[in-house]
């Protein structure tokens, strides 16, 4: 039994450390828990036209504030709007805003940084003090003064967010390639005639993808709680456009009569950005050379 | 007329502490088809030497001097002139098979990709001719060794790897900077009747850098032991282990282990800091010959056989010199 499988082994490596990442990556319950909850609301963010039982905006003034029923699991909000259906379609804006600004962050971020890293010298000085002086603003406090500048609308809380989580991107990609351009592999390669665009698309990415997915599932999360803050304050998704953010600013008004208006909306938020937190944990082990499990 | 030349050719480096001279005013040649061994102890500016002639040193470092290698002035090549000369003239081997492969590729696809850049192959082609060069390297099964990753092999297997990925273009010059030094005893034999296959088969001048003079003896047509940066003896591999003139070769001779010769004799002292260049020679502190002349002036190279050069001011064999 065991020779049958160190051979099949032999034959495709590649499978095989598949194999052996995604069996470390199952034996982590809480971040195949993250996993299934995370796919679940980006499933839901796609078929929202599909799932969500009423339209995000349908109004019934028969049903004014009315508590969960069988017509209204979730019960209605003020205006007589399904609450179910609107965190259905409001997962949209945070999975938008969650994914577009990591992706925002990722593609300038990490270019600044692999240059600033690799070719060293005066640029690296400058974008690396640069860096330092933008993360010691807290993430939202620049989200924020940025989505204040663009003016409000997703899009624009999206740069704002994306904005705002590059700095971190940078520092990392920075410290990556200041890394690899050491390894010995790179110095191979440059005795080998490799150009330094080559050496960083074959040598530096690849080498630093795996700290870059877990970032990413960091920033995720992240992202979509400065989603629901922007749009809580206003500067994002604009009402009557559901989003989390913007029920719970709704919500506010009627906390002592419907105090579930604002627990809805919040499960939803602490739930995903949760799921992206696990997920993120458990890739960060998974790809930790010194987990032996 | 040979390949390679090197003349005067000297690395400062300007670090923090102040300048190292690494490598002073080094000459020397290397033929079409010909085994060049460098001698000498750990910083004697083997490696740094070589890897100066491609740039391959950091920017603190000061190379000047001249190099022509097939009349191109190699200290002044740059960019791409440089990058087509490093892997296809002129290719490198490295001490650490275990790091100098990225984890992150098949080795195959490592190799292949040399051979598109140099040669402009397509995938195909690459694909054959990384065969053809795992099997020369003596990889057994290399059709499947092509689709594995980095972490599968031996050391000496990488190290089989990397000198197929350095002699992929067919170069004119093959260097190998301590090649068996991380790999056991029986693996480095292998490799270094792997290099002379090479040389043999492919006709690559070959400059072997190594600390171990039994390597040496085993491959070398030619032999140049450095102390300090500096060139210190030349000669052809015969007439150097049968006549070698400088103290520190005799040194480096007698502390060769072998069977039954009793204790291990040893170069007393220690390699100077190369800070700066002392006007004496270098290895006058640890010399049993020194005397007054030593400590005070540089010794001039000179010619004291057929192709034999030594710089020293009491030159011939321990026995000669004790008698």
């Amino acid at each position: 039994m065991s020779y049958v499988e160190t051979s099949a082994v032999t034959i495709n490596p590649r499978a095989r450390r598949r194999r052996l990442l995604r069996k470390r990556f199952l034996r982590r319950p809480l971040a195949v828990a993250g996993l299934v909850v995370a796919i679940g609301f980006i499933l839901m963010a796609i078929l929202a036209p599909l799932i969500a039982p009423y339209s995000p905006s349908a109004t019934d003034f028969n049903a004014l504030l009315a508590k969960p029923s069988r017509e209204h699991l979730l019960g209605t909000d003020e205006l007589g709007r399904d609450v179910l259906s609107r965190i259905i379609w409001g997962s949209r804006a945070s999975i938008e805003a969650g994914v577009l600004a990591t992706g925002l962050a990722i593609a300038v971020g990490v270019p600044i940084g692999i240059v600033a890293g690799y070719f060293r010298g005066w640029p690296d000085t400058v974008i690396a003090r640069l860096t330092d002086v933008l993360l010691a603003f807290p993430f939202l406090i620049v989200a924020v003064g940025l989505a204040a500048i663009l003016g409000p609308s997703l899009t624009n809380a999206t740069i704002a967010l994306g904005i705002g989580a590059t700095p971190v991107f940078i520092r990392i990609a920075r410290g990556e390639a200041l890394s690899l351009r050491e390894e010995d592999y790179v110095r191979a390669a440059v005795a080998n005639g490799a150009s330094d665009v080559r050496i960083i698309v074959r040598h530096v990415v690849p080498n630093m993808t795996s700290t870059l997915i877990v970032q990413a599932t960091i920033a995720i999360p992240a992202a979509i709680i400065g989603e629901a803050v922007l749009s809580f304050l206003g500067l994002g998704v604009q009402p009557p456009t559901p989003s989390w953010g913007v029920m719970l600013a709704d919500a506010q008004s009627y906390l002592s009569q419907a105090p579930r208006l604002a627990v809805y909306p919040g499960l939803a938020i602490f739930f995903c950005s949760l799921s992206f937190n696990l997920l993120g944990d458990g890739l960060r082990d998974v790809f930790d050379p010194r987990t032996t499990r | 007329m040979s390949l390679l030349e090197v003349d005067d050719l000297s690395v400062r480096f300007e670090t923090d502490d102040g300048t190292v001279h690494a490598v002073d005013r080094l000459s020397f040649e290397v033929g079409a088809g010909e085994v060049l061994g460098i001698v000498g102890e750990s910083g004697c500016g083997k490696s740094v030497s070589l890897m100066s002639l491609l740039g391959l040193l950091p920017e603190t470092a000061v190379v000047s001097g001249r190099a022509t290698f097939d009349g191109i002035d190699l200290l002044a090549a740059r960019g791409t002139a440089l990058r087509s000369i490093r892997g296809r003239k002129i290719a490198f081997v490295f001490q650490e098979p275990m790091t100098s492969l990225n984890p992150a590729f098949k080795v195959g696809n490592q190799i292949g990709e040399v051979l598109r850049r140099h040669l402009g192959l397509d995938r195909a082609a690459a694909r054959k001719r990384t065969i053809e060069l795992l099997e020369l390297v003596r990889i057994p099964s290399a059709e499947r060794r092509l689709d594995e990753f980095p972490h599968q092999l031996s050391g000496g297997m990488r190290q089989r790897v990397m000198i197929a990925m350095a002699v992929a273009c067919d170069p004119k010059i093959l260097i190998a900077d301590e090649p068996t030094t991380a790999l056991d005893v029986t693996i480095q034999a292998g490799i270094l009747d792997l290099v002379r296959d090479i040389r043999e088969r492919l006709g690559t001048a070959i400059v072997l850098i190594t600390h171990n003079l039994g390597v040496v003896a085993d491959i070398a047509d030619r032999v140049l032991v450095m102390y300090a940066g500096r060139k210190v003896e030349e000669a052809p591999v015969a007439e150097l282990f049968a006549r070698p003139q400088h103290p520190y070769t005799n040194g480096l001779l007698a502390a060769v282990p072998r069977p039954g010769a009793g204790r291990l004799r040893e170069i007393p002292g220690r390699v100077p800091s190369l800070a700066e260049i002392p006007q004496a020679c270098a290895f006058a502190p640890r010399c049993p010959r020194a005397d007054a002349i030593t400590r005070s002036s540089v010794p001039e190279l000179r010619t004291v056989g057929p192709g034999h050069m030594v710089a020293c001011f009491h030159p011939g064999t321990d026995a000669e010199a004790a008698a």
